[in-house]
C-alpha cells in the first residue's frame, strides 16, 4: 500500500512471471493530502524513474483513482510511484514494489556423501537456472512410512548441506530430494532413494608393513589397518603396485578388508615398488564409493641369492 | 513366515547386522571408559556389589537356538534395545564427558529397532509402537560407587544381550 496517508497503492499481482501483465490502482484522498486541498488532482505513475501514462477518474467518496497496465512487465523488480502534480513538480506519494521472475528450475544431479566422522549426510545438487525471485530451497527427507521432515537448508545460496546424524535412518532405505519454492511456484528434485550408510565416504586404510615372506622367494606379505569407524563392516578391498619404470599399475582384487594381511607373488627381485590399497563396503550397492586409495609405501624387494 | 530367500529380507539382516556390530563397538568404547576412568573393569570383581543393585536386564529367551522363534525374537530385542536405551541415562549422569558418544548410541538403538520394526511390518508380523519418550524409571542408587558400579553393569548386560541379537540374526541369515 502508499506510505503516505493521502495516497494508496495496489498492484495485481505483486510478483509475476516475467514478461506478463501487471495491473496498478492509485487511489488519492485529497482531503488526506495537505497541499492538495485547492484546484484538480492530477495522478501520474513512474516505473523507477521513468514516466508511465494510466488512466485517472473520479473514485467513491471524493476520491480520485488512477488505474494503469503494464501489458509486459520485463523488469525483475522496479518500483512503481504513484505522483501527484504540485506547484508544477510531481510528488512521488505512494509506491508498490514490483518483481518478476520464473517459477523455481528443478533441482538437478542430486547426490549425498555420509561423513563416518559424524554421521551427517552431506547432500549436493545443482539449482538450475535463475528464477529472479526470492526462492528458499529445503532438503527433505523421510524414512518409509515416516513423515517427511526438512533435513537440512542451505545457507547463503549454496546448493548443498547436511543432514545431522539425528534426523538420519540409517542402514534403512531413505527418500532424500530437495525442494525449491518461490511466490511464482514450487519443483522439487527426482527422489534419492538410499540407505545413508551406501553413500559411507571411507577413509582408506593405512598399509603398515610389507615383508618378503616367505624368505628367498618372490612373494612379499603386506599387513594392513582398515580405517578408524570401519570396524564393524565388510569392507572389499583393492590393491594396486608398479615398479617406477612399470606404465601400468597391477590391480589386485576382491582382498577382505577385515583380513588385515595378504600375500602376493611374482615380485622381481632386487626392485623396488610402490603399493597402494583402497575399500569400500562389500554389502553396499552399486552406489558405494571406493575411498581414496590410501598413501604410497614403498618397498624394495630383496636381491636373488646367487645360484650354486 | 518363510524367510530364507526372500532377497530384501537377507539384506536386511546384512545391513543390520553390520549395524549391530556398530553399536557393539559404541559399547565397548563406553566400557572401556568405564573402565579406564572408574577402574571398573572385570565383572567378577563387583558380584558381591551387584547382589544390592536392582539391574534391569532383557529377556532375550527366544532368540537362543534351542527356543528361537523369530517374530517373539525380534520383539524381545526391540523391549530390550529399549530398556538399554533407557538405562543409558544413568551412563550419561556418570560419564557427562561422553554425552556424545552416548547420544550417538542411542540413536543407533532408535534406528536399529525402528530397522527391525519396519522389516517386521514388511514380513506381516505384529509389531508394537513404542511413545517416542521412554517413561521408564531411571534406576536410583544409594551411593555414588554403587551408581558406577550399575553403570558397568548395564552396559556388560547389554554387551551380553547384543551378543545374543547378533547371533539371532546371523543364524537367520542361514535359514
Amino acid at each position: 500500500g502508499g506510505t503516505l496517508g493521502c495516497a494508496s497503492v495496489a498492484v495485481s499481482p505483486r510478483v509475476v512471471p516475467l514478461g506478463s501483465a501487471v495491473t496498478a490502482s492509485c487511489t488519492i484522498q485529497r482531503e488526506l493530502c495537505h497541499g492538495l486541498e485547492q484546484g484538480k488532482v492530477r495522478i501520474s505513475w513512474m516505473l523507477d524513474n521513468k514516466l508511465v501514462a494510466g488512466s485517472q477518474h473520479q473514485g467513491p467518496g471524493g476520491t480520485e483513482v488512477s488505474n494503469l497496465t503494464l501489458p509486459r512487465f520485463n523488469l525483475t523488480q522496479a518500483r512503481l510511484f504513484c505522483c501527484v502534480e504540485w506547484n508544477g513538480t510531481k510528488q512521488r506519494v505512494g509506491v508498490a514494489e514490483i518483481r518478476a521472475g520464473y517459477p523455481p528450475a528443478k533441482p538437478l544431479n542430486l547426490s549425498c556423501v555420509l561423513n563416518l566422522s559424524d554421521y551427517g549426510l552431506t547432500c549436493r545438487w545443482e539449482q538450475g537456472t535463475n528464477s529472479h525471485l526470492p526462492t528458499s530451497v529445503v532438503l527433505k527427507c523421510t524414512g518409509s512410512g515416516a513423515q517427511a521432515v526438512t533435513g537440512c537448508t542451505p545457507r547463503g545460496g549454496h546448493s548443498h548441506c547436511t543432514v545431522p546424524r539425528q534426523l538420519l535412518q540409517l542402514y534403512r532405505q531413505m527418500e532424500i530430494w530437495v525442494s525449491a519454492t518461490n511466490a511464482l511456484g514450487t519443483a522439487e528434485s527426482e527422489r534419492l532413494c538410499i540407505d545413508p550408510m551406501d553413500v559411507a565416504k571411507l577413509d582408506p586404510p593405512t598399509l603398515q608393513s610389507i615383508q618378503s615372506i616367505p624368505f628367498q622367494t618372490d612373494c612379499i606379505a603386506l599387513a594392513w589397518d582398515v580405517a578408524w569407524g570401519t570396524e564393524h563392516m565388510e569392507l572389499q578391498c583393492e590393491l594396486r603396485y608398479r615398479a617406477p619404470e612399470d606404465s601400468a599399475w597391477a590391480l589386485v582384487t576382491g582382498i577382505i578388508g577385515q583380513a588385515g594381511s595378504a600375500q602376493r607373488c611374482g615380485f622381481l627381485f632386487g626392485t623396488q615398488y610402490c603399493f597402494q590399497m583402497r575399500c569400500r563396503r562389500s554389502s553396499a550397492t552399486a552406489l558405494a564409493s571406493w575411498s581414496e586409495w590410501s598413501p604410497v609405501r614403498n618397498y624394495t624387494t630383496h636381491e636373488k641369492a646367487p645360484a650354486g | 513366515t518363510e524367510l530364507s530367500g526372500d532377497q530384501d529380507f537377507q539384506l536386511f539382516l546384512q545391513r543390520n547386522l553390520e549395524f549391530t556390530r556398530k553399536i557393539r563397538g559404541d559399547v565397548a568404547a563406553l566400557q572401556r571408559v568405564v573402565c579406564d576412568t572408574l577402574q571398573l573393569c572385570k565383572e567378577d570383581e563387583l558380584l558381591l556389589v551387584r547382589q544390592e543393585l536392582d539391574i534391569a536386564q532383557a529377556p532375550l529367551e527366544q532368540c537362543h537356538r534351542r527356543t528361537f522363534q523369530a517374530e517373539t525374537c525380534f520383539s524381545q530385542i526391540r523391549a530390550g534395545l529399549r530398556i538399554y536405551g533407557g538405562s543409558l541415562a544413568t551412563i550419561q549422569a556418570l560419564l557427562p564427558g561422553h554425552a556424545g558418544l552416548v547420544e550417538t548410541l542411542q540413536l543407533d538403538m532408535a534406528n536399529l529397532s525402528s530397522n527391525i520394526q519396519q522389516q517386521m511390518e514388511d514380513l506381516g508380523l505384529a509389531t508394537v509402537t513404542y511413545p517416542p519418550e521412554n517413561q521408564d524409571p531411571v534406576p536410583t542408587f544409594s551411593s555414588h560407587f554403587h551408581h558406577q558400579v550399575g553403570g558397568f553393569f548395564i552396559l556388560a548386560n547389554f554387551q551380553r544381550f547384543l551378543e545374543t541379537a547378533y547371533r539371532a540374526l546371523r543364524h537367520l541369515t542361514s535359514l
